[in-house]
């Protein structure tokens, strides 16, 4: 069984890593200091559990735990924190638990044990629940059986198609499974509706300019394209962005 | 320092010392303490045998009448009262039974005079004669009796409410002080050294016991500032086992005077806060600021923090429950001498102690 262990603190990380090592049959696949560097490293090595601290800088375990669900082959993620009443509260439900720090050998065993006998299903469906509606600070996407994230700061619009959202960027354009009224619930007020397929980043916004009898376009910054606002959103976006 | 916002340890004004007279066991009282008085009246004037039980009858009524209407009179004022100032509220509280005497004594002397005069010998002596005397009289006690009773209740509460903040500190003060987060974590990085490096890991345990020792202390007790410093100093090299480089801690305390006796945990709490919520957040960690200096006959200790850019501005309830517990044992041993004012900028957030410089020779060490 392959492990990651993911804690901002070497002194946690290397206890765990030394009772995995005297555990049968598992092994320390890697080691992460935070979110972020959890998800690049679980694409790259491809851990059956991920042994996951709550409370991290940059991104936290709960908010890594989202992203590594969507995985192909997601890991059965076990969190592990020495005393967050809120968090646990969020996960007692789980099948898969979590680990009071300091961890005990034989809880950390049984806990590995049941976490390789859950199928795929089971622990995306896991991993829903113990992400409770919160705000992510990045957005995952899959590239390659690997997930890229997005740091929220850097999107610019989300755009509806036909079946699938995009994102620009920064650094370019992705596509997302997600719904534009599950995005804008999530990241509102930071994000602003301005046409029935477009939620623009209130950050990047330039100005609002008119652009013909009764219309009105966003203009962004850096960008040289413009969004068009639509007639219903109008008098809202309007008001907000010009007081 | 630019302080953005700042707020001082004043005490609020306190809720005002006398009980409800609306309240049963108030009213109660309140005949217990007439009867008391007509008891003693009556023992002052009267044999024992010589029409004692009479003139007993006679002088409760007399005061039940005054004891309760004054009673009255406070259980609608009282709310009036609680707004002014205690000087103030309290002159009324005086006046106002004084004043229910004055009328009452008044009456009856008109209802002896008017309705009961001729009448014979027996009833009549049941008033008094001398309007004047009467009057006098019954002022001088109303006043002792009140001013009695007042001093009384005053006293009452301030021990009651004593009481109840030594209580509520004590709680306080454990629960700033031994944080589970940090006691958890800190058992956990033992674990982990006690066989990477099982020295280091003894180091801990002795640090661990140490800083344990300095929070179980008497809340009131007042220790050297070299002391309190050096329990900081505890807490940052326990700290330092567990975040490594990314705690950065400056010490620029050198030219305090060392000497100086300090309320118990003053500046750990800062530092553990500023541990907390300034530095873990931040991958690449930070550096804490411990600064002092004197100033005259005040010392002016300073703890300031890096400020994560996305934490947001809503202050951690941790964050404030600490900050309440230093304001009020501050408040404790330098009523209306001390400060702590928080600056918070985008960049930084900086808490500053204030307080008055204590020769270690005034008070010894508790």
């Amino acid at each position: 069984m392959k492990i990651l262990i993911v804690d901002d603190e070497p002194p946690a990380r290397d206890r765990l890593k030394r009772l995995i090592e005297e555990l049968d049959g598992c092994e320390c696949a890697g080691e992460a200091g935070n979110g972020t560097e959890a998800i690049a490293l679980a694409g790259r090595l491809a851990p059956d559990v991920v042994l996951m601290d709550i409370r991290m800088p940059g991104m936290d375990g709960v908010e890594a735990a989202r992203h590594l669900s969507r995985l192909d082959e997601p890991p059965a993620v076990i969190f592990v924190t020495a005393y967050d009443e809120y968090a646990l509260r969020a996960f007692e439900a789980q099948a898969v638990g979590y680990l009071l720090k300091p961890v005990r050998k034989e809880k950390l065993a049984d806990t590995l044990q049941r976490a390789a006998r859950l199928t795929k299903p089971q622990l995306a469906a896991l991993a829903r629940e113990a992400a409770p509606k919160r705000r992510r600070t990045h957005l995952s996407v899959r590239m390659r059986g690997e997930l890229r994230l997005i740091p929220l700061e850097e999107v610019l619009f989300f755009l509806a198609d036909q079946k699938y959202v995009t994102v620009r960027h920064l650094g370019g354009e992705e596509l997302i499974e997600e719904s534009l009224r599950s995005l804008e619930d999530e990241f509102a007020p930071d994000f602003v509706r301005i046409h029935r397929n477009a939620l623009v980043a209130a950050r990047h916004i330039a100005s609002i300019e008119r652009s013909g009898e009764g219309q009105y376009a966003v203009r962004l910054r850096g960008h040289a394209e413009e969004l068009p606002v639509s007639r219903r959103l109008a008098t809202d976006v309007l008001r907000r962005f010009r007081g | 320092m630019n302080s953005q916002s700042s707020d001082s340890a004043s005490t609020q004004p306190p809720a005002f010392y006398l009980p409800d007279f609306c309240a049963t066991p108030t009213v109660l009282a309140v005949v217990l303490i007439s009867e008391l008085v007509a008891i003693v009246l009556t023992l002052a004037r009267q044999e024992l045998e010589h029409g004692f039980w009479i003139d007993l009858a006679r002088t409760s009524l007399f005061l039940l009448w005054v004891g309760l209407s004054s009673a009255t009179a406070l259980c609608y004022t009282r709310p009036l009262l609680a707004r002014l100032s205690v000087a103030r509220a309290s002159a009324i509280s005086l006046a106002l039974p004084v004043a229910v005497t004055l009328l009452i004594s008044e009456v009856t002397y008109w209802l002896g005079k008017t309705r009961f005069d001729g009448l014979e010998p027996g009833v009549a002596s049941l008033f008094p004669a001398d309007h004047a005397s009467f009057l006098l009289r019954n002022l001088i006690i109303a006043f002792i009796v009140t001013a009695l009773a007042l001093r009384y209740f005053f006293v009452a509460y301030e021990w009651r409410r004593n009481v109840e903040m030594k209580a509520r500190l004590r709680i306080d003060a454990l629960q700033a002080r031994i944080r589970p987060h940090f006691l958890f974590n800190s058992m956990n990085t033992i674990a982990a050294l006690t066989r990477s490096n099982p020295s280091r890991a003894e180091e801990a345990v002795e640090d661990l016991a140490d800083l344990f020792r300095a929070s179980l202390k008497e809340t009131r007790g007042r220790i050297p500032l070299k002391e309190e410093l050096e329990v900081a100093r505890i807490y940052q090299r326990i700290e330092q086992l567990r975040l490594g480089e990314r705690l950065k801690v400056s010490w620029q305390t050198d030219a305090l005077p060392m000497r100086t006796l300090v309320p118990s945990l003053l500046v750990q709490p800062l530092l553990e806060n500023a541990i907390y919520h300034g530095i873990e957040p931040l991958p690449a960690g930070g550096t804490v600021v411990v600064s002092g200096e004197r100033k005259g006959d005040v010392i002016e200790l300073r703890v300031s923090n890096p400020v994560h850019d996305q934490a947001g501005s809503t202050p951690h309830s941790g964050n404030r429950i600490a900050l309440d517990n230093i304001r009020e044992r501050l408040e404790l041993a330098y009523p209306g001498r001390a400060r702590v004012d928080v600056a918070s900028s985008a960049t930084e957030y900086v808490v500053t102690l204030t307080f008055p410089l204590v020769e270690p020779t005034a008070d010894a060490v508790e």
